[in-house]
């Protein structure tokens, strides 16, 4: 699949607790023309990543992060206005009640998966 | 107005009376019972009435609990009928009388209102019971008082039969494992509550009182709209599973799940007046589906973990690799790495692993004698040992291809120990290359060196200081210990 336009130079804030899938993650967005913001890899350094830095044009959070989950940083950004995308290991039943519109991509996901995920947050 | 002598009026009533107390002992008895008995007071007094005439039989059982009857209940109690022999005393020939008795037992009450004392009004009937033996024959004539006695006679019988199987009827439900309660009337009043439903409800007492009064938790749940329901439609509810609170007295809310039916119970004109309600608690098998579901769910979000684990160094190693040869042999190790970790894990039931026992692990395959390994034990929590065991992987190959490892004489060595601060403790790692070639630094930051930093510093919030010195790698890591590893979910 060819990287779409729209995807191009996006600014991605990522939070994924495993370092083996958030490397991944990272190269994917690299891959398709975005800057990682990131990769958190816990809920304080989500927290405070995310209060430090410009407003990014959209997000991927996994769920579970470190035994915590990751809805007080979707809030934040679902404040400010920031496209979302889940990542889990459930699909979209494993979100709670008021997350499950958004978007989701399950664990686990290609670059394809990924381009896909982010167009239709974009889009949404 | 003269007064009247009770005691004179008991002696001379011509009806046989007697008052035991509440162990069935005589109290008193006029003259008319002596004589129908055939005893003299000084024999009765302060005996008990079943020793003085024993009747093991079915009769004896009877009359038993009619005194129990009226013990209990401080009520009147009849026994129209009543075949009772009793021994005649050797001076009037010996031997037993066959007698019938219509019996009538009242109670008295003590000074504390309580029942002290019944008394007992025994006609002999047998004489009419003779008469209507007589009868029997053929073209016998029915006396007016045989047939009167007969009809009390059946109905005593009917009575008693339909007594035992309601209290047969009522000792199962009352001791089956299941709950099981009878409501009347429109505000659901209790007339019957087995012990199950008892205990379950918390021991309150529930006979006599409306399910609104005696349970208000209970009624401000659905069941009072379903039982209004059923007794307002004559069908009946049920449902399984079905949460429910229940204030107990002393122990507080518990929250617990019941298999509950409803049914009506119809009057002879084919109305509705009560519900029978039975029910199940259900809790401890919700309760296990409930673990199973999250088991299972935990089990799939960690698999979905791995497998996405998996791809990344699939992924990773591809595209690092120089050869097709290069990447199958380092991927298979990565893996290798990934699993060893895994295993000393589940030996633990995932409790935690110990930091020498993977260090050796990862630097066993370079042969013997080619590590030193100096620490205190330290065990460490799951998401700790994998990232480690995956350090400590590429670190030993790396050594391997370029560094101590790849030469016959070179060394690792790796010492460790746990640093208590006023933050919490620290562990401290030192791992360093000996005796290998000349390190040169690599020209691009591959799968290692990225690892290092992402899992060491980004997941287990720690700091790595990987430096590609001339006389060998080094890194200095940092993570902060927890002796109590947390649950964690992967």
């Amino acid at each position: 699949m060819k990287t779409p336009e729209v995807l191009l130079g996006l600014k991605v804030f990522v939070v994924e607790d495993e370092a083996i899938i958030a490397m991944m993650l990272e190269d994917m967005l690299t891959d398709l023309g975005c800057s990682v913001i990131g990769p958190c890899t816990g809920m304080k350094q989500a927290q405070e990543m995310l209060a430090g830095s410009e407003t990014p044009n959209v997000a991927i959070l996994d769920v579970n992060v470190g035994g915590e989950q990751v809805y007080p940083v979707a809030s934040v950004l679902a404040e400010r206005g920031v496209p979302l995308v889940f990542a889990t290991g459930y699909g979209s039943v494993g979100l709670a009640e008021q997350w499950r519109s958004r978007v989701t991509v399950q664990k686990p996901y290609t670059q394809d998966d990924i381009a896909r995920a982010l167009d239709a947050a974009l889009a949404g | 107005m003269a007064e009247i002598n009770f005691k004179l009026l008991f002696e001379q009533l011509p009806s046989p009376y007697m008052v035991l107390d509440a162990d069935l002992r005589f109290v008193a008895a006029n003259p008319a019972y002596l004589a129908v008995t055939m005893r003299r007071w000084d024999e009765l007094e302060g005996q008990n009435v079943f020793e003085m005439f024993p009747e093991p039989g079915e009769n004896g059982r009877l009359l038993a609990a009619s005194f129990q009857r009226v013990l209990q209940s401080g009520q009147a109690d009849t026994l129209a009928y009543l075949p009772y022999a009793i021994a005649i005393p050797d001076r009037n020939g010996g031997g037993l009388a066959y007698r019938y008795w219509s019996a009538v037992h009242t109670p008295l009450p003590g000074p504390d209102g309580r029942t002290a004392f019944i008394l007992q009004n025994a006609v002999d009937v047998t004489d009419l019971v003779s008469a209507e033996a007589g009868a029997a024959l053929p073209f016998g004539q029915i006396p007016e008082a045989t047939s009167l006695l007969q009809r009390a006679q059946e109905t005593a019988l009917l009575k008693e039969q339909a007594a035992r199987e309601a209290e047969e009827f009522r000792r199962l439900f009352q001791d089956a494992p299941s709950m099981i309660a009878v409501l009347s009337g429109p505000d659901h009043r209790f007339t019957f509550a087995n012990d199950a439903i008892t205990s379950f409800l918390g021991g309150r007492v529930l006979v006599g009182s409306a399910l609104r009064d005696s349970l208000p938790d209970i009624a401000a749940q659905s069941f009072m709209d379903w039982l209004d329901q059923v007794y307002r439609n004559g069908e009946p509810v049920s449902g399984n599973s079905v949460p429910i609170h229940v204030e107990r007295p002393g122990s507080g809310r518990v929250d617990l799940f019941v298999d509950f039916a409803f049914h009506p119970i119809f009057a002879d004109d084919g109305s509705v007046k009560g519900v029978f309600v039975q029910g199940m608690d259900r809790t401890v098998d919700v309760e296990a589906e409930r673990r199973q579901r999250i088991l299972l769910d935990e089990l799939n979000h960690r698999v979905k973990n791995t497998l996405a684990t998996v791809h990344s160094i699939a992924k990773q190693t591809l595209k690092d690799s120089e050869s097709p040869a290069i990447a199958r042999a380092s991927f298979e190790a990565r893996i290798m790495a990934l699993s060893h970790a895994h295993d000393l894990l589940s030996r633990s039931s995932w409790a935690g692993a110990d930091l020498r026992t993977i260090l050796t692990r990862e630097l066993n395959p370079y042969g013997p004698g080619r590590a030193d390994l100096e620490g205190d034990p330290v065990r460490l929590a799951p998401r700790a040992a994998v990232a480690l065991g995956m350090v400590a992987h590429e670190l030993a190959t790396n050594a391997a291809k370029f560094g101590a490892l790849s030469t016959g004489t070179g060394r690792i060595m790796a010492k460790w120990r746990l640093d208590t601060a006023k933050s919490g403790k620290t562990l401290n790692l030192a791992w360093r290359e000996l005796g290998g070639p000349v390190v040169a630094p690599p020209s691009r930051r591959g799968f290692g060196s990225r690892l290092i930093a992402m899992s060491l510093e980004g997941e287990l919030g720690g700091t790595t200081d990987l430096r590609f010195d001339p006389d060998g790698v080094t890194c200095e890591i940092s993570i902060p210990y927890e002796d109590d590893a947390p649950h964690e979910n992967a």
